[in-house]
Protein backbone atom coordinates (compact mmCIF):
# COMPACT_ATOMS: atom_id res chain seq x y z
CA UNK A 1 0.00 0.00 0.00
CA UNK A 2 1.60 3.31 -1.02
CA UNK A 3 2.33 5.49 1.89
CA UNK A 4 0.99 8.68 3.44
CA UNK A 5 3.08 11.84 4.43
CA UNK A 6 2.22 14.85 5.51
CA UNK A 7 4.38 17.82 3.83
CA UNK A 8 5.14 20.76 5.11
CA UNK A 9 7.48 24.15 4.33
CA UNK A 10 11.02 24.45 5.45
CA UNK A 11 10.01 27.98 6.32
CA UNK A 12 8.16 27.68 9.13
CA UNK A 13 5.95 30.98 8.61
CA UNK A 14 4.74 29.58 5.40
CA UNK A 15 3.08 26.97 7.35
CA UNK A 16 -0.22 28.56 6.78
CA UNK A 17 -1.84 25.56 7.95
CA UNK A 18 -0.44 25.76 11.34
CA UNK A 19 0.10 29.33 11.62
CA UNK A 20 -3.57 30.53 10.99
CA UNK A 21 -4.94 27.11 12.63
CA UNK A 22 -6.80 25.55 10.18
CA UNK A 23 -7.68 22.00 9.38
CA UNK A 24 -5.74 21.23 6.48
CA UNK A 25 -1.89 20.11 6.03
CA UNK A 26 -0.16 22.28 3.54
CA UNK A 27 0.44 18.66 1.40
CA UNK A 28 -0.04 14.96 1.38
CA UNK A 29 2.17 13.17 -0.47
CA UNK A 30 0.69 9.59 -1.45
CA UNK A 31 2.85 7.22 -3.46
CA UNK A 32 4.86 8.87 -6.01
CA UNK A 33 2.30 12.05 -6.17
CA UNK A 34 2.20 15.21 -3.70
CA UNK A 35 -1.33 17.02 -3.37
CA UNK A 36 -1.00 20.38 -2.24
CA UNK A 37 -4.16 22.52 -0.37
CA UNK A 38 -5.24 25.72 -2.40
CA UNK A 39 -2.17 28.30 -1.50
CA UNK A 40 -2.93 31.87 -0.93
CA UNK A 41 -0.51 34.43 -1.17
CA UNK A 42 1.97 34.28 2.33
CA UNK A 43 4.71 36.74 2.77
CA UNK A 44 7.72 34.50 3.75
CA UNK A 45 9.32 36.92 6.13
CA UNK A 46 6.52 37.43 8.57
CA UNK A 47 4.31 34.70 7.67
CA UNK A 48 1.09 37.16 6.96
CA UNK A 49 -1.22 37.32 4.15
CA UNK A 50 0.33 39.48 1.45
CA UNK A 51 -2.55 40.88 -0.56
CA UNK A 52 -1.68 43.12 -3.67
CA UNK A 53 -2.19 43.37 -7.22
CA UNK A 54 -2.74 40.44 -9.21
CA UNK A 55 0.81 40.16 -10.52
CA UNK A 56 2.55 40.38 -6.73
CA UNK A 57 -0.06 37.63 -5.30
CA UNK A 58 0.33 34.96 -8.43
CA UNK A 59 4.38 35.63 -8.37
CA UNK A 60 4.38 35.60 -3.92
CA UNK A 61 1.90 32.28 -4.39
CA UNK A 62 4.62 30.53 -6.65
CA UNK A 63 6.65 31.23 -5.29
CA UNK A 64 5.90 30.00 -2.07
CA UNK A 65 4.64 26.51 -3.93
CA UNK A 66 8.04 25.78 -5.49
CA UNK A 67 9.08 26.06 -1.67
CA UNK A 68 6.91 23.86 -0.74
CA UNK A 69 7.44 21.48 -3.07
CA UNK A 70 11.44 21.80 -3.00
CA UNK A 71 11.14 20.73 0.61
CA UNK A 72 9.67 17.95 -0.24
CA UNK A 73 12.11 16.98 -3.04
CA UNK A 74 9.88 18.01 -5.92
CA UNK A 75 9.62 20.92 -7.78
CA UNK A 76 7.86 22.80 -9.56
CA UNK A 77 8.73 21.11 -13.05
CA UNK A 78 7.14 18.38 -11.02
CA UNK A 79 4.01 19.50 -11.32
CA UNK A 80 1.26 17.69 -13.26
CA UNK A 81 -1.88 19.55 -12.64
CA UNK A 82 -2.92 22.65 -11.22
CA UNK A 83 -6.05 24.71 -10.66
CA UNK A 84 -6.56 28.43 -10.70
CA UNK A 85 -9.01 30.03 -8.88
CA UNK A 86 -9.47 33.67 -9.52
CA UNK A 87 -11.46 36.11 -7.68
CA UNK A 88 -12.42 37.78 -11.18
CA UNK A 89 -11.67 36.35 -14.85
CA UNK A 90 -11.35 39.71 -16.18
CA UNK A 91 -7.78 39.23 -14.43
CA UNK A 92 -6.66 36.21 -16.19
CA UNK A 93 -4.18 37.97 -18.56
CA UNK A 94 -2.44 39.71 -15.56
CA UNK A 95 -2.32 36.48 -13.86
CA UNK A 96 -0.72 34.61 -16.94
CA UNK A 97 1.93 36.78 -17.72
CA UNK A 98 3.70 36.11 -14.43
CA UNK A 99 2.45 32.32 -14.74
CA UNK A 100 4.84 32.16 -17.91
CA UNK A 101 7.67 32.90 -15.90
CA UNK A 102 7.45 30.12 -13.97
CA UNK A 103 6.35 27.88 -16.58
CA UNK A 104 8.52 28.40 -19.01
CA UNK A 105 8.87 24.84 -20.51
CA UNK A 106 6.18 21.81 -20.96
CA UNK A 107 3.69 23.32 -18.51
CA UNK A 108 1.00 20.82 -16.19
CA UNK A 109 -2.08 20.38 -17.09
CA UNK A 110 -4.14 23.42 -16.03
CA UNK A 111 -7.71 24.62 -15.16
CA UNK A 112 -8.61 27.97 -14.09
CA UNK A 113 -11.81 29.00 -12.54
CA UNK A 114 -13.79 32.25 -11.15
CA UNK A 115 -14.76 32.29 -7.43
CA UNK A 116 -14.88 34.13 -4.35
CA UNK A 117 -11.88 33.87 -2.41
CA UNK A 118 -11.08 34.05 1.51
CA UNK A 119 -10.10 37.24 2.93
CA UNK A 120 -10.08 39.38 -0.11
CA UNK A 121 -7.32 37.41 -2.11
CA UNK A 122 -7.20 37.62 -5.78
CA UNK A 123 -6.04 34.26 -6.21
CA UNK A 124 -5.58 30.49 -5.02
CA UNK A 125 -3.59 27.82 -6.80
CA UNK A 126 -3.61 24.12 -5.83
CA UNK A 127 -1.90 21.50 -7.43
CA UNK A 128 -1.02 18.00 -7.43
CA UNK A 129 2.91 17.11 -8.16
CA UNK A 130 5.58 13.99 -8.87
CA UNK A 131 7.23 13.63 -5.86
CA UNK A 132 10.96 13.86 -6.42
CA UNK B 1 7.92 8.31 -12.35
CA UNK B 2 8.29 10.54 -15.32
CA UNK B 3 5.88 13.03 -16.44
CA UNK B 4 4.95 13.00 -20.07
CA UNK B 5 3.06 15.71 -22.01
CA UNK B 6 0.40 14.83 -24.29
CA UNK B 7 -0.07 16.87 -27.46
CA UNK B 8 -3.30 18.60 -28.37
CA UNK B 9 -5.75 16.05 -30.33
CA UNK B 10 -6.69 18.52 -32.65
CA UNK B 11 -5.89 22.20 -33.77
CA UNK B 12 -8.55 23.94 -32.25
CA UNK B 13 -8.02 22.17 -28.81
CA UNK B 14 -4.10 23.56 -28.80
CA UNK B 15 -5.06 26.17 -25.75
CA UNK B 16 -1.38 27.15 -25.70
CA UNK B 17 -1.05 27.99 -29.63
CA UNK B 18 -4.77 29.41 -30.40
CA UNK B 19 -5.22 31.04 -27.34
CA UNK B 20 -1.90 31.66 -25.48
CA UNK B 21 -2.91 30.02 -22.32
CA UNK B 22 0.16 28.83 -20.63
CA UNK B 23 -0.92 25.21 -20.37
CA UNK B 24 -0.43 21.58 -21.64
CA UNK B 25 -3.48 19.86 -22.40
CA UNK B 26 -2.57 16.86 -20.56
CA UNK B 27 -0.39 15.74 -18.88
CA UNK B 28 0.81 11.92 -17.86
CA UNK B 29 2.17 10.62 -15.16
CA UNK B 30 2.70 6.57 -14.61
CA UNK B 31 -0.54 5.37 -15.45
CA UNK B 32 -2.38 8.68 -14.24
CA UNK B 33 -3.22 11.74 -17.03
CA UNK B 34 -4.49 15.08 -15.77
CA UNK B 35 -6.38 16.99 -18.62
CA UNK B 36 -6.48 20.90 -18.44
CA UNK B 37 -10.06 22.29 -18.22
CA UNK B 38 -12.00 21.13 -21.42
CA UNK B 39 -14.35 24.06 -23.38
CA UNK B 40 -17.37 24.02 -25.82
CA UNK B 41 -15.09 25.07 -28.65
CA UNK B 42 -14.55 23.76 -32.31
CA UNK B 43 -11.65 20.75 -32.45
CA UNK B 44 -10.53 21.72 -35.80
CA UNK B 45 -11.13 25.81 -36.00
CA UNK B 46 -10.59 26.53 -31.80
CA UNK B 47 -13.83 28.72 -32.54
CA UNK B 48 -15.72 29.28 -29.44
CA UNK B 49 -18.87 27.74 -29.33
CA UNK B 50 -21.34 29.25 -26.81
CA UNK B 51 -24.64 27.76 -26.79
CA UNK B 52 -27.32 26.41 -24.07
CA UNK B 53 -26.01 24.42 -21.46
CA UNK B 54 -26.85 21.39 -23.20
CA UNK B 55 -25.19 22.00 -26.56
CA UNK B 56 -21.79 23.17 -24.76
CA UNK B 57 -21.75 20.09 -22.37
CA UNK B 58 -21.97 17.75 -25.07
CA UNK B 59 -19.29 19.38 -26.93
CA UNK B 60 -17.15 19.80 -23.87
CA UNK B 61 -17.54 16.03 -23.51
CA UNK B 62 -17.15 15.33 -27.14
CA UNK B 63 -13.67 17.54 -26.77
CA UNK B 64 -12.82 15.20 -23.64
CA UNK B 65 -13.04 12.27 -25.46
CA UNK B 66 -10.69 13.33 -27.83
CA UNK B 67 -8.05 14.40 -25.70
CA UNK B 68 -8.30 11.01 -23.37
CA UNK B 69 -8.51 8.70 -26.46
CA UNK B 70 -5.43 10.82 -28.13
CA UNK B 71 -3.45 9.60 -24.94
CA UNK B 72 -4.66 6.04 -25.02
CA UNK B 73 -7.42 6.74 -22.04
CA UNK B 74 -11.33 6.92 -22.87
CA UNK B 75 -14.41 8.30 -21.41
CA UNK B 76 -14.93 4.92 -19.37
CA UNK B 77 -11.22 5.49 -17.96
CA UNK B 78 -12.18 8.47 -16.35
CA UNK B 79 -11.40 8.63 -12.01
CA UNK B 80 -12.49 12.03 -10.87
CA UNK B 81 -14.42 14.56 -13.14
CA UNK B 82 -15.26 18.43 -11.41
CA UNK B 83 -17.62 19.66 -13.71
CA UNK B 84 -17.57 23.37 -13.62
CA UNK B 85 -20.98 25.52 -14.43
CA UNK B 86 -22.34 28.52 -14.64
CA UNK B 87 -25.22 28.53 -12.51
CA UNK B 88 -26.89 25.80 -10.15
CA UNK B 89 -29.91 26.11 -11.97
CA UNK B 90 -28.70 24.06 -14.65
CA UNK B 91 -27.68 21.41 -12.27
CA UNK B 92 -30.37 18.88 -14.04
CA UNK B 93 -29.70 19.91 -17.57
CA UNK B 94 -25.86 19.23 -17.12
CA UNK B 95 -26.72 15.64 -15.77
CA UNK B 96 -29.21 14.58 -18.60
CA UNK B 97 -26.04 15.18 -20.49
CA UNK B 98 -23.85 13.77 -18.16
CA UNK B 99 -25.15 10.71 -17.63
CA UNK B 100 -24.89 9.79 -21.96
CA UNK B 101 -21.16 10.22 -21.63
CA UNK B 102 -20.84 8.28 -18.39
CA UNK B 103 -23.17 5.16 -18.69
CA UNK B 104 -21.19 2.78 -17.04
CA UNK B 105 -19.33 2.70 -13.29
CA UNK B 106 -19.77 6.90 -13.61
CA UNK B 107 -16.05 8.29 -12.13
CA UNK B 108 -16.20 10.21 -8.68
CA UNK B 109 -17.86 13.97 -9.50
CA UNK B 110 -18.01 17.18 -8.06
CA UNK B 111 -20.23 19.80 -9.76
CA UNK B 112 -18.99 23.03 -8.97
CA UNK B 113 -20.78 26.31 -10.23
CA UNK B 114 -18.21 29.05 -10.89
CA UNK B 115 -17.42 31.34 -13.62
CA UNK B 116 -15.88 30.08 -16.73
CA UNK B 117 -13.46 32.07 -19.10
CA UNK B 118 -14.78 33.41 -21.87
CA UNK B 119 -18.56 33.53 -19.98
CA UNK B 120 -18.58 29.50 -21.26
CA UNK B 121 -21.66 27.47 -19.25
CA UNK B 122 -19.38 24.25 -19.15
CA UNK B 123 -16.05 23.39 -18.33
CA UNK B 124 -15.13 19.69 -17.67
CA UNK B 125 -11.82 18.47 -15.01
CA UNK B 126 -10.48 15.28 -15.21
CA UNK B 127 -8.33 12.66 -13.87
CA UNK B 128 -8.09 9.43 -15.66
CA UNK B 129 -6.57 6.18 -15.93
CA UNK B 130 -4.36 5.06 -19.10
Amino acid sequence: MARREIIVPRNDKLNVSRNFNLPHSPGIRAGDFIFLSGMLSTDPQTGERSPGTMAHETRQTLANMRHLLESAGSSLERVVKINILLYDLLEFENMDAVYRQFFPKDPPARTTCGVQLSAGMKIEIECIALAG
Amino acid sequence: MNRVVIAPPSPGLDMATGYGWVQSSAIRAGDYLFVSGVLPIDPQTGERLQGTLTSEAHRAFQNLKLVLESAGSSLERLVQVRAMIYDRIEYDALNRVYRQYVPGGPPARTVWSVRIMDAFKVQLDAIAVI
